[in-house]
C-alpha cells in the first residue's frame, strides 16, 4: 500500500547530518524526564545514591503502578527533581565504571523472558514507549488499540533515516513487531519510505505501508489520517521504530537495550552525523567538541527533536531521534520608544488568513478554522474539526507560517487536556 | 525564496518562523498599490494629492489614537486603506466627508475589533460604501483603463505571495460573466475587465473580509461577482465602482457564515470518513 501526501513544507536547513552511524563520545549521565510523561507521578523505588543497573526498575506511576519506568544504565542515582503536586520532573542518573553502553549491564536476566508480551512490556520499561492518541499520552496497561502504527519514517528537518538506522536491525525489529501484534487484535501497520522493505514478508496483522511526501507525512498522525478509513473508530497506538527494535531485543535476549540512534545536526553542529548513545543522554556531554565556533560568544543552543517540535533541553527527550544545534539567542534589545509609540511590548499580532496555511496539513482540517478554535480555547470546535486526532508536532508547521507568532502546539494541548479531562 | 528562517528570539519550538509579520503583509499591500496611486496622482494632480495627504492622516489619527487607548504598539496597516479610497474617490471631493468615512471605515471595519486581521471587514470596502451612502453625490473612480493596467503588477504580486486568493479572483470572475450573461448584459474583455480590475483585487480579494477556508473562497467570490452584476447600475459592458464596492461589502458580511457552512461539511465529511 503505498500513500502520497501532498500536503506539507519541507523546509531547508543547513546542517544535515551524514547518514552513517558512528558510536558517539560516551555519556556520563542521563535522566528520564518528566516533560516526557506530563502529570507523572512516580511512586520510587530507588532513593538519592542508590546503585542501578542497565533495565532496573526506578520507579513506577503511582496512578497505574502496573507501568514501571527503568534506568537506561548502570551507576548510581544522582538526583531526583519533582514538579508541581509530586510530579516527576527528572530523574538524574550517572555512569559508573565501564563506559561501553553494551558491556555495563552485568547482572541483567540473560534468559529471555516467558509470559504474557504486555505483563512484560510493563514490568521491564518499554511500556512507555506507547503513545496513545487521542491525546498522545502513555495508554493505560489494559488498554486495547484498535491497531498499533510503527512509524519508521522521519520526515522532520535534519531527522536520522530510519533505513540506516535500521539496516542490520532487522531480526530485532521483526521480532519486535510480532510481540506488538500480541497487543492487539487489529493491524500492526509499519510505516516506512518507498522502497524500504521492512516488515514486507511478516504477514498476518503486520501489515506494510509506503509513505511518501513533504513533512508532516513521516509523523503518525498524517499516517494515521490516511488510514483511518480502514482501521475505524477507537485508540490507536503509535510507536517510534527504535522501540520496536528494542522490544525485539528484550524478546530475544532478556536484555534491556537503551541504545538510541540520534542525528546530531544544525548549522552550529560541526560534524553533522548519525551517533549512538542513549536513551535520555546528557546533551552536554553528547555535544561535547561537537559545536562549531561561531554566533555570539561561540554561545549555541542544543535541542532535543527539530526545530520545528524540540524543545531546548538538557537531556535527550524519551521520544526524540535528533538533536539540532543552533546559534544561541541574542541578547533582548530594548530599544527606548517615545512614549506616543505605545508601551514596549507587541500586543497580539492577527492571524492573517493567506492561502499558503492550506497546503500545510494533511489531515483533512481546515487550518484557518482550527487555528481560531485553538487560539481561543474553543475545544468543542477543535474537536469537531478533527483536534483528536492531532498532537503538538503535527500543527509545527502551522506556528510556523502563521504571522500571529501563536504557539499552536501548546495552545492545541491546552484544548487536549480540556477534552481529556471531559472524555 | 526561502520562506522559512531560523528564528533567533524564539525561546519554544518551533525555531523556525515565517518571515512573515503582520507589518511586513501591509508592506506588500502598499508596494502592490502604488502603481494605480501613481497613475491617479498624474491624472489628479495637486487636488488628488490633498485627498491622499488627508487620507493618510486621518488613518494614521485613528490608529495612533487606539494603540495609545489600548496601550499597544502603534501599527500602520491603516496606510492600505488610505491608498484604496485615494484611488477610489476623485479629487475635488470634499475633503470633510471624505474624512468622516474614512474614520467610520476605520474605526468600525477593524479597529474596534482588536485592529487588523481581528474584524471581518475590509476597512476600505466600509469606508468607500459609507462614502456612497452618506454623500452619495460623490462619483467613485478607479475604473479607468490606466488604473486596471496599474494593477495588474500589484495583483501579480499578491498573488504570487499567497496573500491574496486566486480561487476568490477566479471564482468572482467566472460568477460575474456567468451572471452577466444570465442577466443578458453586454461583456466585452475590455472594458469590463478594465472596470473590474482594481475593485476585484484590491477590495473583493482583500485578505481581511474574504473567507478562510478553500471551499469558502470559492462561494465567497462567486457570491461577490454574482452580486457585482445585480447591483451594476451602468449602461454598457463597465461595471459601476459602487457596484463592486456594495458586493465586496456584502459578501464580507457573509464570509464568516460562508465559512461556518464549510466547516460543517468538512466536518460531516470527515465522521463519515473516520466512522
Amino acid at each position: 500500500m503505498l500513500f502520497s501526501i501532498r500536503k506539507g513544507y519541507d523546509p531547508a536547513l543547513p546542517g544535515a547530518p551524514r547518514q552513517s552511524v558512528e558510536d558517539a563520545a560516551p555519556v556520563g549521565s542521563a535522566a528520564i524526564l518528566g516533560a516526557d510523561c506530563p502529570g507523572l507521578r512516580p511512586a520510587l523505588a530507588v532513593a538519592t545514591g542508590d546503585p542501578v543497573r542497565r533495565g532496573q526498575v526506578l520507579f513506577t506511576d503511582r496512578r497505574h503502578p502496573a507501568i514501571a519506568y527503568v534506568s537506561p544504565l548502570t551507576g548510581v542515582v544522582e538526583a531526583i527533581d519533582f514538579g508541581p503536586r509530586r510530579t516527576l520532573s527528572a530523574m538524574v542518573l550517572r555512569r559508573t565504571g565501564q563506559a561501553d553502553p553494551e558491556d555495563d549491564g552485568a547482572g541483567t536476566p540473560a534468559t529471555p523472558p516467558t509470559g504474557d508480551a504486555r505483563e512484560i512490556l510493563l514490568a521491564r520499561g518499554l511500556w512507555p514507549a506507547f503513545l496513545a492518541r487521542p491525546f498522545g499520552t502513555v495508554p493505560a496497561p489494559d488498554g486495547s488499540p484498535v491497531a498499533i502504527l510503527v512509524s519508521a519514517t522521519d520526515s522532520n528537518p535534519l531527522a536520522p533515516d530510519p533505513r540506516i538506522v535500521l539496516a542490520d536491525q532487522g531480526p530485532a525489529f521483526d521480532r519486535g513487531l510480532t510481540v506488538l501484534a500480541a497487543l492487539t487484535t487489529g493491524p500492526v501497520f509499519v510505516a516506512q519510505p518507498p522502497g524500504a522493505g521492512l516488515a514486507a514478508a511478516a504477514g498476518g496483522r503486520i501489515r506494510a505501508v509506503e509513505i511518501s511526501g513533504p513533512h508532516p507525512a513521516g509523523l503518525p498522525g498524517a499516517q494515521l489520517y490516511r488510514l483511518r478509513p480502514e482501521i475505524g473508530p477507537g485508540e490507536v497506538w503509535t510507536i517510534g521504530y527504535q522501540d520496536v527494535t528494542a522490544i525485539g531485543h528484550l524478546f530475544e535476549t532478556g536484555d534491556y537495550r537503551s541504545e538510541r540512534v540520534v542525528a546530531l545536526g544544525g548549522p552550529r553542529a560541526l560534524n553533522p552525523r548519525l551517533v549512538r548513545t542513549v536513551m535520555g543522554a546528557s546533551l552536554r556531554d553528547l555535544t561535547a567538541g561537537e559545536v562549531a565556533p561561531g554566533g555570539r560568544d561561540g554561545f549555541a543552543r542544543i535541542l532535543s527533536g527539530s526545530v520545528l517540535a524540540g524543545r531546548e533541553a538538557a537531556w535527550l527527550g524519551r521520544h526524540h531521534h535528533q538533536v539540532t544545534v543552533l546559534d544561541a539567542r541574542p541578547e533582548a534589545r530594548r530599544l527606548p520608544l517615545p512614549w506616543w509609540l505605545g508601551r514596549p511590548g507587541r500586543g497580539p499580532r492577527p492571524l492573517i488568513a493567506s492561502e499558503r496555511l492550506e497546503g500545510l496539513l494533511p489531515f483533512g482540517i481546515p487550518p484557518v478554522p482550527l487555528m481560531r478554535a485553538l487560539a481561543v480555547g474553543d475545544s468543542e470546535t477543535a474537536e469537531r474539526l478533527g483536534a483528536l486526532d492531532l498532537v503538538e508536532e503535527d500543527v509545527a508547521l502551522l506556528s510556523c507560517f502563521c504571522t500571529s507568532g501563536a504557539d499552536y502546539g501548546r495552545l492545541l494541548r491546552r484544548v487536549l487536556d480540556d477534552l481529556a479531562e471531559a472524555a | 525564496m526561502n520562506p522559512l528562517t531560523l528564528s533567533a528570539s524564539a525561546d519554544a519550538a518551533p525555531f523556525l518562523r515565517s518571515r512573515w509579520e503582520p507589518a511586513e503583509v501591509t508592506l506588500a499591500q502598499a508596494a502592490a498599490l502604488l502603481p494605480p496611486l501613481a497613475v491617479v496622482l498624474v491624472a489628479g494632480g495637486g487636488p488628488q494629492a490633498l485627498l491622499l495627504a488627508t487620507s493618510l492622516a486621518v488613518t494614521f489619527f485613528w490608529e495612533t489614537l487606539f494603540a495609545l487607548l489600548r496601550g499597544r504598539a502603534w501599527s500602520w496597516h491603516g496606510v492600505t486603506t488610505a491608498l484604496v479610497v485615494a484611488v477610489m474617490v476623485p479629487a475635488g471631493a470634499p475633503l470633510w466627508q471624505l474624512a468622516l468615512a474614512l474614520s467610520l471605515g476605520v474605526v468600525l471595519g477593524e479597529l474596534i475589533f482588536g485592529g487588523r486581521g481581528f474584524g471581518f471587514l475590509a476597512a476600505g470596502v466600509v469606508a468607500l460604501a459609507f462614502l456612497r451612502f452618506s454623500f452619495a453625490a460623490i462619483p467613485f473612480a478607479g475604473d479607468s483603463d490606466a488604473v486596471a493596467m496599474a494593477t495588474l503588477p500589484g495583483a501579480a504580486l499578491l498573488l504570487y505571495l499567497r496573500l491574496i486568493s486566486w480561487r476568490v479572483a477566479l471564482a468572482a470572475i467566472l460568477s460575474f460573466a456567468a451572471a452577466s450573461l444570465a442577466a443578458g448584459q453586454p461583456l466585452d474583455p475590455a472594458a469590463t475587465g478594465a472596470s473590474l480590475a482594481f475593485g476585484l483585487f484590491f477590495l473583493i480579494c482583500d485578505p481581511f473580509g474574504a473567507a478562510s477556508t478553500n471551499a469558502g473562497r470559492w462561494l465567497y467570490g462567486a457570491l461577490a461577482g454574482g452580486l457585482a452584476v445585480a447591483f451594476d447600475t451602468a449602461p454598457g459592458a463597465a461595471v459601476a465602482p459602487e457596484a463592486i464596492v456594495f458586493a465586496a461589502l456584502l459578501a464580507s458580511i457573509f464570509a464568516p457564515l460562508l465559512d461556518h457552512a464549510a466547516v460543517l461539511v468538512i466536518a460531516r465529511i470527515r465522521r463519515r470518513r473516520h466512522g
